[in-house]
């Protein structure tokens, strides 16, 4: 009888658990959409009056709309050249005993637990240094070196996963080892593929603390911009703003899944 | 040079160390055309190794491997003409069934029209023609070794392959599986070479029998070679169950065990073990004559196994398993006495261990 009121008070506790993380984790995006859409000049929750002007406004708005360009190619392209680049270092490391893996592996890492404002700061120094100062290629450089631990873990844990027996089945069968690759090994590490590639570009969109010490006059990314705009105003436009990114993030992660997944089934 | 057509694969004196370890000691095999082949014993004796280096995923410390009179010891996995099913089969997750079979024809640049009647032949010799849309996930245990007994097929390969194909199935298919492969590998007249350590298997679908220990091929021969015939120790206690007597044997050919059981032994003389198998050990009907050695034997353990029951006797101080077909009301009890018979004339030796 005890162990019963106890397995009900068990559940009934998950239940509330479970439900306020989901609250925490959704009500900032959801209160942030959701203010977008008012009627008047103040950002308050639950807005008065309903209305698409914000919207209107942010399309508008010339300097944000060149960032939010901005910003997506970015980080697409740091999408691109964190993903070759962690790959293959991920690949290196489960596949290859080297001298120096385990320090490899951590320095590959290691981009997590410098402070943003530290990273920062030394990319500075390093691009007066090294004349990389005020150029895309440095913001690329940037977002590169912060998005390269998340690709090495995901594709490190998807290898980990992978059974090694089926390449030499493909070898069996007459594979040599670049035909096992595109035909075996790509293929079914392409779901770790695809979130490292998720990963990436959330985490160069969105990133703000690194950027913006390397931000200048016509390359501003919106998180930056945005950023120094709230300092001023924060009327219902910032939600609109930064309802436009959640959406933009959204489309980007579909994309990529309908640009691999679909290669998946063919 | 002469080059016997017969033979197949030819391993000569190879071996496999990993560091101090030697995993394949020296080990020379011949496997003739058309024959069933199989590597028997423990975990850990080599025979997975030794497979693998015949299908170059391992390479060997010394000696070659020939693969139809060439030699293929350096050349890589993908350039031998063997077919490989593994233990937990390694169909491609992401293809069916009949992609998975047509993968090695396309590697092997077969045109389209020819791949797919040797798919589709391959289907129906295992069976799975309906189930060629099919994701390997999706198949049972037993239909997933069909497809990647298929697909190692399908490229004709010059030896067919097999890691303990059956360890991963439940004993009633293992059964099943057993005979139904034998048959596909029989039908297609393939060289078969295949690994395991239950040595019913070994007995029940080989033409020849390679019992390896510790590294090391102890003997080769047909199960009845083997059963019948050990050739050391090992071999005698790991196919079929036995008691193992030592003794001598003397300059006239006769063994004689430590107490005092003693017949014929083609064995020269010195030390040497007899291996007494149940069906040596034969009940008897004391009223009548015998021209066999007979015995007075107690009633150690006794237990029924429905067709047949088991009981541990003790016979001048050595213990002996002797099996019959006693109904449960006349079996006979711990403690009974029982006469006995020894068909020595059946029972081999083997030489002594080295001290």
């Amino acid at each position: 009888m005890r162990k019963d009121l106890i397995d009900r008070i068990m559940s009934v506790a998950g239940l509330v658990v479970r439900v306020c993380v989901y609250v925490m984790l959704a009500l900032p995006a959801v209160i942030v959409i959701v203010s977008s859409f008012a009627a008047d000049n103040v950002l308050s929750f639950p807005p008065t009056g309903f209305s698409l002007r914000w919207y209107k406004s942010a399309f508008a708005n010339e300097e944000f709309m060149a960032s939010l360009w901005t910003s997506t190619y970015i980080g697409i392209l740091a999408s691109c050249l964190s993903l070759g680049i962690g790959f293959a270092a991920a690949f290196a490391i489960d596949r290859y005993e080297f001298p120096g893996r385990a320090a490899f592996q951590a320095l590959a890492l290691s981009p997590l637990i410098v402070p943003g404002i530290v990273l920062g700061i030394g990319l500075l120094y390093l691009f007066a240094w090294t004349g990389l100062n005020q150029t895309l290629a440095g913001i690329l450089f940037a977002h590169v070196v912060l998005a390269i631990p998340y690709v090495v873990r995901t594709v490190l844990a998807s290898l980990s996963l992978f059974d090694r027996r089926l390449e030499e089945a493909a070898m069996n069968l007459r594979a040599p080892p670049w035909v096992v690759l595109r035909r075996v090994t790509f293929p079914m590490l392409l779901p770790g593929i695809l979130s490292a590639a998720v990963f990436a570009f959330v985490v160069s969109f969105g990133n703000v603390t690194v950027t913006a010490f390397l931000t200048y006059d016509d390359t501003v990314t919106l998180p930056v911009r945005l950023f120094s705009y709230v300092q001023q105003s924060s009327g219902p436009f910032v939600a609109a703003i930064s309802s436009i990114m959640i959406a933009v993030t959204l489309i980007v992660i579909l994309v990529i899944e309908k640009l691999i997944g679909a290669e998946r089934l063919a | 040079m002469k080059s016997s057509k017969d033979v197949v694969v030819s391993l000569k004196g190879v071996s496999k160390r990993y560091g101090d370890v030697t995993a394949v000691e020296t080990l020379s095999l011949d496997v003739r055309r058309g024959e069933l082949l199989c590597l028997l014993g423990p975990s850990g004796c080599g025979k997975t190794t030794t497979l693998r280096m015949v299908a170059g995923f391992v390479e060997p410390s010394d000696g070659a491997v020939v693969i139809d009179g060439q030699d293929m010891t350096r050349e890589p996995p993908y350039r031998r003409d063997t077919g490989m099913v593994f233990q937990n089969y390694a169909l491609f997750p992401h293809m069916t069934t009949a992609q998975n079979i047509a993968f090695g024809l396309e590697n092997l640049k077969w045109a389209k029209a020819d791949r797919d009647k040797r798919v589709l032949e391959m289907l129906t010799l295992v069976e799975m023609a309906h189930l060629s849309d099919r994701l390997p996930a999706q198949l049972s245990g037993g239909q997933q070794q069909r497809v990647a007994l298929a697909r190692a097929l399908a490229m004709r390969p010059a030896v067919l392959l097999l890691d303990e194909p059956f360890s991963n199935l439940d004993a009633q298919l293992r059964v099943r599986m057993r005979e139904e492969i034998r048959d596909v590998i029989r039908r297609v007249e393939i060289t078969t070479i295949f690994v395991t350590h239950d040595q019913e298997e070994a007995l029940m679908l080989s033409d020849r029998i390679g019992v390896m220990n510790k590294g090391k091929l102890e003997q080769v021969g047909t199960p009845a070679d083997i059963y019948e015939r050990p050739a050391s120790r090992f071999v005698a206690q790991f196919v079929g169950w036995c008691s193992l007597l030592d003794g001598t044997v003397d300059t006239n050919g006769n063994f004689v065990s430590t107490r005092g059981l003693a017949f014929k032994s083609s064995l020269p003389p010195g030390a040497a073990t007899a291996v007494i198998r149940p069906e040596h050990v034969k009940a008897r009907d004391p009223d009548l004559a015998d021209a066999r050695p007979t015995y007075t034997a107690k009633v150690i353990t006794s237990d029924y196994y429905g067709g047949i029951s088991r009981l541990l006797l003790r016979v001048c101080g050595e213990q002996l398993m002797m099996e019959g077909h006693f109904p449960q009301d006349r079996r006979p009890r711990v403690g009974d006495e029982v006469a006995i018979a020894l068909e020595t004339a059946q029972i081999p030796t083997v030489p002594a261990a080295p001290p």
